[in-house]
């Protein structure tokens, strides 16, 4: 199997990968570059847990081939708060015990943000919408909901 | 799931890759359907042909006739400024298609080509007259999208083949489009129905001088209805009219049963929905009329 060389600049810093072609940003992310902050679940695009953005944009990482990514931006959870702060929707969670288990948090931020990103003062029902593609089976949707909101209030207010 | 991975960077280069590799190859688009095929273990292959180096395959040209490159994401199909108006149905099926995360990725030429009878875009296309453009070693073809479907997960493309645009016509004046889809949450759903219709006016604005009735997860492949079609063309679009065409929709539909649904609903879907897409295009057509 010949293997294919990548450049992927991931959380503004640049990696140089070299893996089989059948792997994907998930595997890369996870086992090669131990970013496990990415999580794995059903791998069929359904949950939502490894959601990263992709030059900006939400992408499932479990169904992209890093050989996809090649010379793309990628940003996961790890890179989110900057300079030992944590970012404002990550704030907003914990301030709204928006966390049970956990396990579909680092996605369900990574997909508000690219959301808010676009649209910076949503409807609870746009919220909502935004995070279809996010399953929390603890199934708090009401606390996530809000703190995306309270988010958004507090982004508005920092620009 | 191991394969060897191609990156061509020419229209002509993916062509010859795809003749070489034949059935032991794939062309990857968003590889949304794809990747998951190949590691359910339902597809085994040696070669993945990516796309997204090919220049010109992601283009979107609405001037008149609308041509979509085959890596047009669902994404771009719903934010497109010409498809706000007549052709909103377009948007309607894009917007509904999995999570955003599905739709930033997932492209309206891999959707067709996965073929699958439920596909939310499809029933849209068939409905607008859409034809078919794909390559291969013989040259260009082009097919309308209705003869190119064949049955699940079949289309008219041979091995190697590769489907590169879709294009239609201009909506006629006194035209609206409507999308409609029933499943059994409001997102991140595979439809239990879906259906588009098109329907455009003759010019005095009293009788129907086209319709378009297309159906998804009712039959092998997405489909026209056509006698119902026929029974609005020359009349003037009552509510009975419309009423009348969703029970001859329902009546050519030929649904199965399975975990989403009984064929028996699926049946009393397809009129609902079809009756009511077609009073949701008059009412269109009325508004941008006045």
């Amino acid at each position: 199997m010949t293997k294919v060389a990548l450049t992927l600049t991931i959380n503004g810093q640049r990696h140089e990968v070299l893996t089989e072609p059948h792997r994907t940003l998930l595997d890369v992310l996870r086992a090669d570059l131990g970013l496990t902050g990415t999580k794995e679940n059903c791998l069929e695009a359904e949950c939502g847990v490894c959601t990263v953005l992709l030059d900006g944009r939400a992408v499932n990482a479990c169904i992209l081939l890093a050989a996809q990514c090649q010379g793309r931006q990628v940003l996961t959870i790890e890179g989110l708060g900057r300079d030992g702060q944590l970012h404002p929707l990550q704030q907003a969670f914990i301030d709204h015990g928006a966390v049970q288990c956990g396990y579909c948090i680092p996605a369900m931020i990574l997909s508000a943000k690219a959301y808010l990103d676009e649209h910076p003062a949503p409807t609870e029902a746009h919220v909502r919408e935004a995070l279809a593609g996010n399953l929390c089976r603890c199934t708090g949707y009401q606390k996530i909901a809000d703190a995306v909101l309270a988010a958004a209030r507090e982004l508005a207010h920092r620009r | 799931m191991s394969f060897e991975y191609h990156e061509p960077t020419s229209l002509a280069e993916a062509v010859d890759l795809g003749a070489r590799f034949g059935a032991d190859g794939r062309f990857l688009a968003g590889g949304t359907d794809l990747i998951i095929q190949i590691r359910r273990g339902k597809l085994r292959l040696r070669h993945v042909v990516c796309l997204h180096r090919v220049p010109g395959l992601d283009g979107i040209a609405a001037n008149g006739s609308v041509t979509l490159g085959a890596l047009v994401t669902h994404r771009a199909l719903e934010r497109h400024s010409a498809f706000q108006g007549g052709l909103r149905a377009l948007v309607e099926g894009a917007e509904v298609v999995g999570g955003h995360q599905v739709r930033n990725v997932g492209t309206v030429g891999g959707n067709i080509v996965n073929a699958s009878p439920a596909a939310d875009v499809t029933p849209v296309l068939l409905a607008l007259d859409t034809a078919v453009t794909y390559a291969g070693p013989g040259g260009e073809r082009t097919l309308p999208l209705d003869g190119f479907l064949v049955g699940p997960g079949q289309t008219a493309l041979r091995p190697g083949e590769l489907l590169t645009g879709l294009r239609f016509s201009a909506l006629p004046g006194r035209s609206a489009t409507a999308f409609l889809k029933a499943g059994r949450r409001k997102a991140m759903e595979i439809s239990v129905v879906c259906m588009a219709a098109r329907l455009t006016l003759d010019a005095a604005g009293e009788r129907c001088a086209e319709a378009r009735i297309a159906l998804g997860a009712v039959a092998p492949t997405t489909r026209r209805a056509r006698a119902a079609e026929r029974a609005l063309e020359g009349r003037a679009p009552t509510p009975d009219v419309l009423r009348d065409a969703g029970r001859l929709a329902a009546v050519e539909s030929q649904p199965i049963s399975d975990v989403r649904a009984s064929a028996r609903y699926r049946t009393l879907l397809v009129e609902t929905l079809v009756t009511r897409a077609l009073t949701r295009c008059l009412e269109r057509i009325r508004e941008a009329a006045s």
